[in-house]
């Protein structure tokens, strides 16, 4: 009797312990909690998505994505509702100088104590890190980067013209697009009918004309520079690829054409590194076709950047402030880049990642070496049409203007310009 | 007892006190928006003026109002012709004239975003008529009118058309089951064709639902966007933007909300200048 009453003592004060410890280990760390907003709904986008959502999950948070379909204004506008009832994502996707105008519209999360303790910032060039602390605080963090002006040239159609050699400069591309059009392809550029493939479009042929000139023109507005003779040869080059593509593509995306690239029914692709991710989601292989970058007439070749990222939005509970710090270390670790640009076929921001790692194909391997000597070289530029050289309201102006004169062939490559000029000077 | 009188007063008022504040308040607080200088969020600085300054002269909302004025003409003749040639046809006693009916009335059921995407693959000259009249042998065939900047607005009249004609056939039916038997048989009497009587006799007896067709199609001209946005994204370039596409674009993709404001507030009054002598019109009618 004696001896049960004892052990039952004992019971009753060892689980009020076991209590007491559970409840006050749960007040020092709640688990990490995170939602989070972006445009990757779907295909190889919503593939990385799960694969964060999968380390995120392994390093002990609970993941809860809300992919908005479409693109980034559609999800901007679902959380600028969000905004407004003080309830915005933990974190969302957002990018370019989008990152500093929103962050004055909602209290954002300061990331310099996590973003210095990973050793962050001197893994990449300055131009991703000035996004990215726009007001001297860090308050997103990059996930992925893409080459926007990579060349892509598929192989059958390249048989035809017995060519194997990536044009050097416009001269040397215009001669290979007019090529394909004698050998039967009579549209040999594969380019997507909607503004910001135009837009695209537009800062290749000025970036290949001149880094400094595209700098001045388009990433500080400089009113010399867009009235400069560099920008009307990119509006004349810009006409000489809206001949080189199919009318027929008017509104619809590049990725619909790509079977008809790889077939060699078209020949060329401009665009980022993502046309790879497309093509792998789609099937093909990279023996299909050849990688490089866009035309550059002159010096060492641009780096036409455009990069994807988090940013964090101020949250009350504590387990979702846990949740954006674990995202953010999750992000800035060395697994995210292969798990997460392995799928989508961009660059790792971290310039330390080994990109001998299976999960990279030569195509990223090659892209990745072009960043690094990009950086080297300075010739790093923000892309107009990837919605990082300028906030929307700019962007949008001048890719009216672009796409208006892509579509209008008779106007002039002066008239063009003009009505750019005078878009920005309305929309400053 | 007093609940049954109570009933339906409660069942009137509530729903309408809330449609009309929503409606008027919310009318009011865009015109107002449209005088400051909001960006991506609302804001009170007055600014007069100078968002419509600005919007006016955007050559982009100039063709939006050349769109909208050819398309509004097209889309309420095309479709009022359509409408009436099927009530007329629908009106010969036909067997299974319900069937018929419905079929017509069918498009109108289908969400513009349905329409406008098969139709877009119809009308695209690499996978729709064109390439099918080419694979069929003519190979000079040429039908690329989406794709042409000065063609596309006239191929989103086709659509439109196909999608409304069955509604203003209803109503056109309507109105033609409507007029006085006794007024046909007379005309029938006199020797009338069928020809005749239809245009000298049962259409002017149905004048009023020609105003209505007209003045409902219109304004539902002026509403367009979904279809637009999925057929042409109001390319190409901006070769189909419509005043809906131009308040979209300022208000959602570039975040400016007063300008977008101007546009809207623009749009209202334009839509004002079909209802209110419409409205105008019924009134001397009811008096009269």
């Amino acid at each position: 009797m004696a001896s049960f009453r004892m052990r039952r003592r004992e019971f009753l004060i060892g689980s009020a312990a076991a209590v007491a410890a559970a409840s006050g280990a749960a007040k020092a760390a709640p688990q990490p909690r995170i939602t989070v907003s972006s445009q990757w709904a779907a295909g190889n986008d919503g593939k990385a998505m799960d694969a964060l959502g999968k380390l995120f999950t392994d390093a002990g948070g609970a993941w809860k994505h809300n992919p908005v379909p479409g693109g980034t204004s559609g999800l901007m506008n679902k959380i600028r509702a969000e905004m407004i009832a003080k309830a915005a994502p933990a974190a969302s996707q957002l990018k370019g100088p989008e990152i500093a105008a929103w962050s004055k519209t909602y209290p954002t999360v300061d990331l310099n104590g996590i973003v210095a303790g990973a050793g962050f910032e001197a893994l990449m060039p300055k131009e991703i890190v000035d996004l990215h602390k726009p007001f001297g605080n860090w308050i997103a963090i990059p996930a992925q980067v893409f080459r926007t002006n990579t060349l892509f040239l598929s192989k059958k159609a390249m048989e035809k013209v017995g060519e194997n050699t990536i044009p050097k400069t416009w001269d040397d591309f215009n001669s290979l697009a007019s090529k394909m059009q004698a050998k039967g392809i009579a549209t040999p550029l594969a380019a997507g009918g909607l503004a910001w493939d135009h837009g695209q479009k537009f800062e290749f042929a000025l970036s290949g004309i001149s880094i400094e000139s595209y700098r001045a023109a388009i990433m500080r507005l400089e009113d010399d520079a867009l009235k400069g003779c560099d920008v009307l040869d990119a509006f004349k080059q810009l006409r000489r690829l809206a001949n080189f593509w199919d009318p027929g593509a008017a509104g619809q995306h590049y990725s619909v054409l790509m079977p008809r690239f790889m077939s060699g029914d078209m020949g060329i692709i401009m665009h980022g590194g993502m046309a790879e991710g497309v093509a792998k989601f789609s099937g093909f292989s990279p023996d299909d076709y050849l990688v490089g970058n866009t035309p550059q007439n002159s010096g060492p070749p641009a780096f036409d950047l455009n990069a994807d990222s988090f940013i964090f939005w101020q949250q009350k509970d504590e387990d979702l402030q846990e949740g954006q710090k674990l995202l953010a270390k999750t992000v800035m670790s060395p697994a995210f880049g292969p798990a997460f640009s392995g799928i989508t076929g961009s660059i790792p921001v971290r310039s330390d990642v080994d990109m001998k790692s299976a999960a990279f194909t030569d195509n990223q391997r090659e892209a990745a070496r072009a960043f690094s000597e990009a950086i080297k070289n300075k010739t790093v530029i923000l892309s107009l049409g990837q919605n990082m050289a300028q906030t929307a309201q700019i962007t949008s102006a001048m890719l009216d203007v672009l796409a208006e004169f892509v579509s209008d062939k008779g106007m002039t490559a002066e008239a063009g310009q003009k009505k750019l000029v005078s878009a920005v000077a309305d929309n400053r | 007892m007093w609940f049954k009188r109570v009933l339906p007063h409660l069942v009137i008022w509530p729903p309408l006190a809330v449609s009309v504040f929503y409606v008027v308040s919310y009318t009011l607080w865009t015109t107002w928006l449209s005088f400051t200088d909001s960006q991506q969020f609302a804001s009170n600085n007055w600014v007069g003026w100078r968002n419509y300054a600005s919007i006016i002269g955007q050559s982009k909302v100039h063709t939006a109002y050349t769109n909208l004025l050819i398309y509004g003409f097209g889309f309420v003749v095309l479709t009022s012709l359509i409408g009436l040639l099927l009530a007329v046809l629908v009106d010969q006693r036909i067997k299974a004239e319900n069937l018929f009916r419905s079929i017509f009335l069918y498009p109108m059921a289908l969400s513009f975003i349905v329409t406008g995407t098969v139709w877009s693959w119809i009308l695209n000259p690499g996978l729709g008529i064109q390439k099918l009249v080419r694979n069929l042998g003519w190979t000079d065939f040429q039908f690329n009118w989406i794709v042409d900047r000065d063609m596309a607005i006239y191929t989103i009249i086709i659509v439109a058309a196909w999608q409304a004609s069955g509604f203003a056939m209803a109503l056109f039916l309507a109105g033609l089951r409507s007029v006085d038997a006794d007024i046909v048989k007379a005309a029938e009497i006199d020797g009338a064709s069928a020809a005749r009587t239809y245009v000298s006799v049962i259409f002017p007896c149905m004048a009023p639902m020609f105003v209505t067709v007209f003045v409902l199609l219109l304004q539902f001209a002026i509403k367009t966007f979904d279809l637009v946005w999925v057929l042409t994204a109001g390319g190409p370039g901006i070769a189909t933007a419509l005043p809906t596409l131009v308040v979209y674009d300022y208000m959602f993709e570039r975040g400016q909300l007063g300008r977008g404001s101007a546009a809207a507030v623009l749009m209202l009054s334009t839509l004002l200048l079909v209802v209110v002598p419409y409205w105008l019109w019924r009134r001397r009618r009811a008096t009269a």
